[in-house]
Order: structure tokens, then C-alpha cells, then sequence
């Protein structure tokens, strides 16, 4: 049995960082003062998940305003709207607004990875994007095509951005979609999600990893997600601990690796650890395969020094887990 | 504070928050840098406070608010005046827009009035009209901060209502004719454990008060739990419709809607300017529902102001108003 940690995903940008982006769009800051600060930024917080011991480390998407942003900016045809609620959280996205079928005008990751790559060593470079069926469902589609016209345009460009992220150096590609967890999803939207996570998981040619969070799916959506041909499936297990738990325990992982989200990424109690290995231990009973541990979302939703903090128990959880399980603890760099 | 009849039918009126007013914003930035005085901070708010009433007088709103120009945020403002509370570094809200996320530390108790003075400075200018004492809602305020404390969270929103309840009986006692409650994240989560959880909180809040008492939510999907949102302890619902398309009309008469309604009319996303026409088409849905009469109708936007440039925010107000005049003559 093998047991590694990484970070789900976004981190909240440091006091200097949001200083020089203010400045920026003050007009006293340069672009090159911005992109300088975002690459020391993203190396200090790529340094504190390697420094854990992290075996994917992503790059803290710091100069993201919100998980579509960069994707609407780089695309044709979808331009940011009105600010919305993101999920049950006190932070707002902006709504995508698609006018047209999208068409990419410049990648976003295949130059971030090539960016970040040389400061990721020894561990490795994941990059994450939206899932399709999320990107879609919280956008607002003018387009006159359907749902499932318009979310399979947005996997086939995501798709790209994934395979051009791999050629460029990324070592897993994890889409998001978040909006599986809502209790309103249907199992045929959960299908699509698979099916399109799937596509894109094919042109990766990469280490794949489909994570949902904010909550945990039913059970019905969970079976559908089980049929993505993904390597990982991430599920939250700090929203709902309960339900989540009963979830994995009766519905197992469906021939994927496991992905555990087990420290709380929404609080800035400090995890108990002792805890969440033992509920870690429950849901892998009979499992011995490879699992990982993570954040149950982002840590960009608590203060920087949280997210800091958060990454190091994270560390700290995979190598207690390890202990208990008597599985070999994989870090970044093999160590 | 007499003076000023409220319109019988489609009474027009705000959620509370407005475009922060440049005084209130370098009121703001002094406190938080430690560089201000009481006096000075009272005279830059109420210098604030009094452009906002200006713009609702002229707008012709008839329930106006204080634009709660004080408030650096909604929850914020209540941790800074309730014992209890922390504040936490900052927090991304959006873009590059954060606020420091509050932590509930300790037991939250009411200590002193915490809006009172803003509600009766906006009260002495008003000519009049009344003025709606706004709190945020103990399940928002619980939601939107951080716990350090290990405390069962039911009993934390309903330990935060008793303290809010203070509040509320102080500014009732000073003349509060319109006391509402905002908690916009119960939508964000609406199961039917949280929705009788903050139907709870409502009755701690204002049960014996003489005033119209109101409860705002808005956005999300708060069809479902609407069912329990209807027997909230209050006078009045104000929801958002407009951002949604009004998607909520259809519960109203679903579960035969007796309240007064405050009717989101003004989309607060977008600075776009809702036409009178556009506004009137909004209240015709509403009249063809036939669920609710003129005179429990009360209009105002989706949602706090805060978010719209000046402007936008009083070209919408003052559409919205002149679509009541219009809708008070067909109806």
C-alpha cells in the first residue's frame, strides 16, 4: 500500500502579492512587477508543499480570480460577467458568459508549466482545471446550443489544455467538479461529467485525477463519477464526514485510486489528525492500493497563514497514515 | 419622525447596503488604521450617510436605509461591535477584493448598541420616511466567520440571536418601525435542518416586538426550503427575483404566499439599468400570480446596493420608483 499528500488546489495570495495586484490595476504597477510577484509568490507556496512532503504540488494558481477566469479570458467567445456566489461560500466568481461556440486563443497552462516546472523539483507539477460539466452549469449559455453541446466545446478545449500541460511537463491533471456535490445534480449530468472527464483524461496521456468537494455526492452521482476513466477520484470528506464516509464505505472506488479529503480547508481549527486517520482507516478497510490524502478544496478560502499551516498537517496526516497503515509513505522526490 | 405617509400599494424600498460614499470609505480606512477619532469617525459616517439619504429623498424611495456606510462588511461590522469575536487576516471575497474573515473566539454577547446611531442619524434627516433598522442574521454571521471554539453550531447561531436580540429591542425602543434581519447564506445552504435553525433564530430575534419585522434572503436555491421560509415568525419576506428570473414565483403560489413580499426588482450584479417598463413587466408577473394584493407588495432590489457605482445604484432606484407610481395606477 502506498499513501502520498497533495493540496487540492488553489492557494490565497500573500499581503505583498495582493498589494502589487491593487497597484496593477491602480495603473502604478507594471504587467512585469505583476508577473514577478506571482512567480515569487507561487515559489514560496510550491516550497511549503514540497517542504511538506507533497508528491503533486500545483503552482497555487495565485494570479486566478477564479477557477473559469483565466479559461474566459484566453478563450473566444465567453467573456466574464456579473459577480455570483460560489457555492456556499462568502466568495464570488464571475459568471462566464458564453455568446458563441468558445474557441482558444492562447493556452493557459502549457506556459504556467513550463513557468513552474523548474521549482517544483523533487516533487511533482499537477495542474488543475474546471470540470467541464461545472464550467458549463455556472455559466450562463447564450449560444443557442444545448447544455451538453456546449460543455462537450469545453471539455475539447480543456482537453487541450491538458494535453499541451502534460507535453509541457505536468505530471497529473486534476479536474474539478465541484458541482457534482450539489444535492440537485442529476445522475445524467453526473454521466456527462464522466464521460467528458474521461475525454479529457484520454488526451492528457497523463495521471488523471476528477475531485469533487463542497460536499459529498449522492450516491446515485457518486456510481457515475466511479465510470470516469480517470486514475484518481477525490471526494471531500470534511463538509459532510458522515455521509461521505458511508458513501466510500458501501460504494468503494470503483477501480480508481482514492483521493481523501480529509483536512478542512474552510476552517482554521488545526485538524485532529489522530482522527482523521482513523477515519481514513475506516474507509480503506479491505483497500490496498494507493491512496492519497488532500485538502477538502482549495486553501485560498482562509487566511494565508492558514493555508500554510494546512499544508503542513497534510504532511503530517500522510505520514501518521502511513504509520497506521503500514504503507509506504511516498514523497515528493521518492525520499 | 411623523410627516411622511407610505404609499398604501407597492411601497418602494432598499435591502440596506449602498455604494460606499467617499467619506464613509476614508472613515473606513482611518479605523482600520487606527488614525481616527469617535468624533471624527461619527462626522465623516454621518457626512456619508447623508449623501445616501440624499440620493434615496430624490430618488423617491418611501423605507429607506442608513446605506449602511459604516459597515466594512456586513458580518464584519457586527464581530467588531459584539464581545466574542476576532478578526482573522484577509480573505478573498472576489477578484482582488478581500475582507477580514471574523473568528468566534469566545461567548458572542451584546455589549452596546451597535447600529443604533447610524439609524437614528439617518432617521433625522430622513423628512420623514421611515428608516429600516437592518441586522445581519445570526446563521449568516456564524456561516460567514470562522469557529476557533469547539461549540455545537445550532447552539452558536441561537447564542448569536440572543445577543442580536438586544440589539433589536434597543433600536425598537428608539423607534424602529421596520426591523429586518439579513441571511443571505442560509440559500447557499438550504437543507431543512437550517432552515428551522434560522426560523429559531428568528423567533429569539423578534418574538413581543412591536415593529414590522422582515427577513431578507436571497440567491441560491431557496425553493427548497421554502416550505419552512414561509412560517418564518415575520411580516415580511423581501427576496431576490430578479437575478433569478424570477424562478420563485411559481413557490409563491405553491405555498399559498399570505406575507407581505418585499419583490426584487433590481438586479444588483449587473449595471445595467433596469428600464420602468422592465420593472413594470416584473410586477405584472407578480399581480397575474394573484397570490398577494399591491398592498403587500413592497419593492426593492435583489440585494444590498453596495456593489454598483453611485449612479447606477440611484438610476435604479429612480426607475424603480416611477414604475411603482405607474403600477399604483393600474393596480
Amino acid at each position: 500500500m502506498r499513501v502520498w499528500s497533495s493540496p487540492l488546489g488553489g492557494y490565497p495570495r500573500c499581503r505583498y502579492l495582493r498589494r502589487v495586484l491593487r497597484d496593477f490595476e491602480q495603473g502604478v504597477a507594471s504587467r512585469w512587477e505583476v508577473e514577478e510577484a506571482v512567480t515569487r509568490a507561487s515559489a514560496t507556496v510550491m516550497g511549503v508543499q514540497i517542504a511538506s512532503g507533497a508528491l503533486y504540488v500545483c503552482d497555487g494558481m495565485l494570479d486566478w480570480h477564479d477557477i473559469f477566469r483565466p479559461f474566459v479570458e484566453a478563450w473566444r467567445g465567453v467573456t466574464p460577467g456579473g459577480l455570483l456566489r460560489y457555492f456556499d461560500n462568502n466568495f464570488f466568481y464571475r459568471i462566464p458568459v458564453f455568446v458563441s461556440e468558445p474557441e482558444a486563443s492562447h493556452l493557459v497552462l502549457a506556459p504556467r508549466v513550463k513557468r513552474f516546472l523548474p521549482l517544483v523539483e523533487p516533487s511533482k507539477l499537477k495542474v488543475v482545471i474546471p470540470g467541464p460539466v461545472t464550467f458549463t452549469a455556472m455559466a450562463e449559455n447564450r449560444t443557442g446550443r444545448s447544455f451538453e453541446e456546449l460543455a462537450g466545446r469545453v471539455a475539447d478545449l480543456l482537453a487541450e489544455e491538458a494535453r499541451k500541460a502534460v507535453e509541457a511537463g505536468a505530471e497529473l491533471v486534476q479536474v474539478d467538479e465541484p458541482v457534482l456535490s450539489d444535492p440537485d445534480v442529476s445522475v445524467d449530468v453526473a454521466r456527462l461529467s464522466a464521460e467528458l472527464c474521461s475525454r479529457i483524461a484520454r488526451a492528457a496521456g497523463a495521471r488523471t485525477s476528477l475531485a469533487v468537494y463542497f460536499g459529498a455526492p449522492s450516491s446515485g452521482v457518486y456510481e457515475a463519477v466511479l465510470d470516469a476513466k480517470v486514475d484518481y477520484v477525490a471526494v471531500d470528506l470534511a463538509t459532510s464526514p458522515a455521509r461521505a464516509v458511508e458513501l466510500l464505505k458501501s460504494k468503494g472506488f470503483g477501480g480508481h485510486a482514492p483521493v481523501l479529503g480529509l483536512v478542512d480547508s474552510r476552517s482554521i481549527l488545526p485538524d485532529d489528525l489522530g482522527r482523521l486517520s482513523e477515519l481514513a482507516r475506516e474507509v480503506l478497510s479491505g483497500y490496498d492500493g494507493e491512496v492519497g490524502v488532500t485538502t477538502s478544496t482549495w486553501l485560498d478560502l482562509v487566511p494565508y497563514q492558514y493555508s500554510i499551516e494546512k499544508t503542513r498537517l497534510l504532511g503530517l496526516l500522510a505520514e501518521l497514515l502511513a504509520q497506521k497503515l503500514g504503507a509506504e509513505l511516498v514523497r515528493g522526490g521518492g525520499v | 419622525m411623523g410627516g411622511y405617509e407610505v404609499p398604501r400599494k407597492f411601497p418602494t424600498t432598499v435591502i440596506g447596503s449602498y455604494p460606499k460614499l467617499p467619506e464613509a470609505e476614508e472613515a473606513l480606512r482611518m479605523r482600520r488604521s487606527g488614525r481616527v477619532d469617535r468624533g471624527k469617525f461619527r462626522e465623516l459616517v454621518n457626512s456619508a450617510i447623508q449623501g445616501v439619504v440624499g440620493d434615496y429623498l430624490e430618488a423617491g424611495v418611501d423605507v429607506i436605509s442608513d446605506g449602511e456606510q459604516s459597515r466594512e462588511d456586513m458580518v464584519v461590522f457586527f464581530s467588531e461591535n459584539l464581545r466574542g469575536f476576532t478578526l482573522s487576516d484577509w480573505v478573498r471575497v472576489f477578484d482582488n477584493v478581500y475582507f477580514r474573515r471574523p473568528v468566534i473566539a469566545g461567548r458572542v454577547e451584546w455589549v452596546s448598541p451597535v447600529t443604533l446611531e447610524d439609524w437614528l442619524y439617518a432617521t433625522s434627516i430622513s423628512r420623514g420616511r421611515p428608516v429600516k433598522a437592518i441586522v445581519t442574521g445570526p446563521y449568516t454571521i456564524v456561516e460567514w466567520s470562522f469557529v476557533a471554539r469547539r461549540v455545537d453550531r445550532a447552539e452558536l447561531v441561537l447564542e448569536v440571536a440572543s445577543a442580536l436580540r438586544r440589539e433589536i429591542e434597543k433600536l425598537v425602543e428608539a423607534g424602529a418601525r421596520y426591523v429586518q434581519v439579513d441571511e443571505p447564506a442560509l440559500s447557499t445552504r438550504p437543507s431543512r435542518e437550517d432552515a428551522e435553525l434560522v426560523g429559531e433564530a428568528l423567533r429569539r430575534m423578534l418574538h413581543g416586538l412591536d415593529a414590522r419585522k422582515i427577513v431578507h434572503i436571497c440567491y441560491g436555491r431557496l425553493e427548497r426550503i421554502f416550505e419552512y421560509v414561509v412560517d418564518y415568525p415575520v411580516d415580511q419576506l423581501a427576496l431576490e427575483f430578479k437575478n433569478s428570473n424570477f424562478r420563485l414565483l411559481p413557490y409563491l403560489k405553491e405555498y399559498s404566499y399570505s406575507k407581505e413580499l418585499g419583490f426584487g426588482v433590481l438586479d444588483v450584479h449587473v449595471t445595467r439599468v433596469e428600464t420602468v417598463r422592465e420593472v413594470l413587466e416584473a410586477i405584472e408577473k407578480l399581480m397575474k400570480l394573484g397570490v398577494v394584493g399591491p398592498e403587500k407588495v413592497f419593492l426593492n432590489p435583489d440585494c444590498g446596493l453596495k456593489r454598483l457605482p453611485r449612479e447606477v445604484a440611484k438610476a435604479k432606484l429612480r426607475n424603480m420608483v416611477e414604475a411603482a407610481r405607474k403600477a399604483r395606477e393600474v393596480w
